[in-house]
């Protein structure tokens, strides 16, 4: 694997600054991060880069270094940013992979402009309310239940720091801004828009849904319902892992991701079906 | 001096695996551990004591709104108000106060205001609170909209109080075409207010600025200084010192016959509201947005803890609880007054936690008979303490 070193950038948009980590060559690959992995270059993206990607995966507004864009308030709103986003990267119908949180803000971008999308992969997105199978409330779980409920096998947690060790308010704060962003967007309807799945077939993009197999957060239904209502969805579950998916697995999630993205170029990809 | 009788009505009847079981008494404990038949026999007694609290002269009975908790049974504060216009007859009426953070309709509190007032002959004072975090939760209301909701709708109860038109109201979290509040109010211009501070300097100069009463909320005295001491400098900045009754301090109070006998039977009932009643977790009381990142980093930076991970000695030291025999306890609040530089009203809570009835109307009556009378000339707005003190 080549060593691919991400380029930081910062796009000014009307509503403030979007930073950006950007890295490999070839189809470009907008990637939306979940609620955690703001800022964060991680072995799964040095893998797509690698594979041949030209792969740019911005802060959400409130995550990161990316300004609050306190007018960003709802997942509509996210959709109209993404679409400036796109348009500042000028970037007319990218690969679009998306995470969780981030792979909701992926499925409504697909519904709400069908033709700015190469490709669309949702990595156990939210979005879709299916009172049935409830998502666990992170918002009410302490760190370590939180661990717990993402990874199918969770790390060992980080030794206590040693008595007198005066906390690191800048993280504490840095986590609470992300957390309060996600809550803005997601708080209620929790992180779903009911209208969604009625909406998944305007979708036109080839699209895969990628499953943990042991996810405790987002239920695997969910990713299910996904591939059932957008047209031609193909669908694919990684074994041994949480919702914590390319964190947990980067290797087979790079893997399933990087397959379906080259036997779906952008040059083929788009036209009407 | 005023002082008040504050009620939170709790059902202390937690089952002896609590601790263990139980993350918090709030949000998640199971209401299958409700039990009604106790429960209505609850409210007959509490209703009793604030109605007691009224014939024995203190100047206000209070009452407030918590959701699915065991710490305090009134989701509807209004209604025990409601209850007490036609069983007391010289106290204030202190609803302390409405969580119009989360409430869907402010319009409705506005009504419902108006209602008990005229109902009261003009006796309510009328407090706004935010909601706790945990309320966020269980009325799924985002947190992140909590100060803007809370101000929202104070300006548009305000408004409606006040305004003698029909009015139409667009605003960030609530529209009315028809704003013509039947009935208006009977106090003029509209009942007092009152607002709890724990530390935010917009929520000082918000008070300041309206000449609202500033309470506090139970913390140790130092802290409760400093939120006293920015009130009153917010006034300062404005130009004019605030009268003393603008400046209400709230904390438990446990009076017995003698010191012994009180710290025996307050002990217990202490730790009881401090590790059990407000037993939460940091997601619980701190949603996400509920609170702004710089009054977070000011509660992280000033070393706050838990309440729960304070002893009892702990608790009578640092101000959170006060308790002994009728002159110790009317020494101690003296000192606090000192302490705090100063303050016109005092919200007693003398139903602590699993305290028995005949224990709640024994420290009251001790304390109407022989700590009022002992504090009254304090805290008026001839006393000099009450003005400058350091």
């Amino acid at each position: 694997m080549a060593d691919v070193a991400p380029a930081e950038e910062f796009l000014q948009l009307a509503g403030g600054r979007v930073h950006l980590l950007r890295g490999g060559v070839g189809e470009p690959v907008l990637f939306l991060h979940a609620a955690g992995g703001a800022g964060q270059w991680l072995e799964f993206h040095e893998r797509l880069a690698a594979a041949g990607f030209d792969v740019i995966a911005p802060d959400h507004p409130g995550f990161g270094k990316s300004d609050d864009f306190p007018e960003v308030e709802a997942i509509d709103d996210l959709v109209y940013h993404y679409l400036d986003v796109l348009d500042a990267l000028g970037l007319d119908r990218p690969h679009v992979v998306g995470g969780s949180f981030g792979g909701w803000i992926a499925a409504e971008l697909a519904v709400h402009s069908p033709h700015r999308i190469g490709s669309l992969t949702l990595l156990s997105a939210a979005g879709l309310r299916l009172p049935e199978h409830p998502v666990t409330d992170l918002f009410l779980l302490s760190p370590a239940r939180l661990a717990a409920t993402l990874f199918h096998d969770p790390p060992p947690p980080s030794p206590a720091p040693p008595p007198g060790t005066a906390p690191d308010l800048d993280a504490i704060i840095a986590a609470y801004r992300e957390a309060t962003s996600l809550a803005r967007f997601s708080w209620v309807p929790f992180l779903s828009d009911p209208k969604l799945e009625r909406r998944l077939r305007r979708i036109t993009a080839p699209t895969l849904v990628v499953a943990p197999s042991d996810d405790r957060l987002i239920p695997v239904e969910h990713a299910k319902r996904y591939a059932a209502s957008i047209p031609g969805a193909a669908y694919a579950e990684v074994a041994d892992c949480g919702h914590a998916m390319y964190f947990e697995r980067p290797a087979a999630f790079a893997a399933v991701i990087t397959e379906f993205l080259a036997s779906h170029p952008l040059a083929e990809s788009g036209v009407s079906r | 001096m005023k002082f008040s009788f504050f009620h939170l009505m709790p059902y202390p009847y937690l089952p002896d695996d609590f601790d263990e079981k139980y993350q918090s008494s709030a949000l998640t404990y199971p209401n299958a551990n409700f039990d009604p038949k106790l429960g209505s026999a609850l409210y007959a007694r509490y209703l009793d004591e604030l109605e007691y609290a009224d014939q024995l002269g203190f100047d206000g009975v209070a009452v407030n709104e918590h959701h699915q908790s065991a710490y305090g049974l009134m989701p509807s504060p209004n209604l025990m108000a409601a209850a007490l216009t036609r069983r007391t007859t010289n106290a204030r009426i202190m609803v302390l106060g409405n969580a119009i953070g989360i409430r869907g309709n402010p319009l409705r509190v506005a009504e419902e205001i108006a209602m008990l007032d005229l109902m009261s002959g003009g006796r309510v004072d009328s407090g706004f609170v935010r909601g706790i975090g945990w309320e966020y939760f269980g009325h799924s209301i985002n947190p992140t909209k909590s100060r803007s909701r809370f101000n929202e709708a104070h300006d548009l109860i305000v408004k409606a109080w006040t305004s003698e038109e029909l009015f139409s109201w667009y605003g960030e979290n609530y529209e009315y075409r028809y704003v013509n509040l039947w009935p208006r109010p009977l106090q003029q211009p509209h009942p007092p207010i009152y607002i709890p501070g724990a530390g935010s300097t917009e929520t000082m100069k918000f008070c300041a600025e309206r000449k609202y009463t500033y309470m506090s909320v139970y913390a140790p005295t130092p802290i409760v200084r400093r939120w006293f001491d920015g009130y009153r400098q917010a006034a300062a900045d404005l130009g004019y010192v605030p009268d003393p009754e603008r400046i209400a301090f709230s904390v438990p109070i446990y009076v017995a016959e003698t010191d012994e006998k009180a710290h025996a039977e307050a002990r217990p009932v202490i730790e009881w509201l401090y590790r059990k009643g407000l037993k939460q977790t940091a997601e619980m009381v701190t949603p996400p947005g509920y609170m702004s990142p710089g009054s977070l980093r000011g509660v992280l930076a000033s070393g706050m803890r838990p309440l729960g991970g304070f002893s009892y000695e702990d608790l009578l030291a640092n101000g959170q609880a006060v308790v002994g025999s009728p002159a110790a306890v009317a020494d101690r609040l003296a000192q606090l007054y000192d302490q705090l530089g100063g303050f016109g009203q005092l919200i007693g809570l003398f139903a602590i936690g699993p305290s028995t009835h005949e224990q709640v109307m024994r420290s009251s009556e001790l304390f109407a008979g022989e700590v009022m009378p002992a504090l009254r000339p304090l805290g008026v707005a001839s006393d000099p303490v009450g003005q400058a003190s350091s």
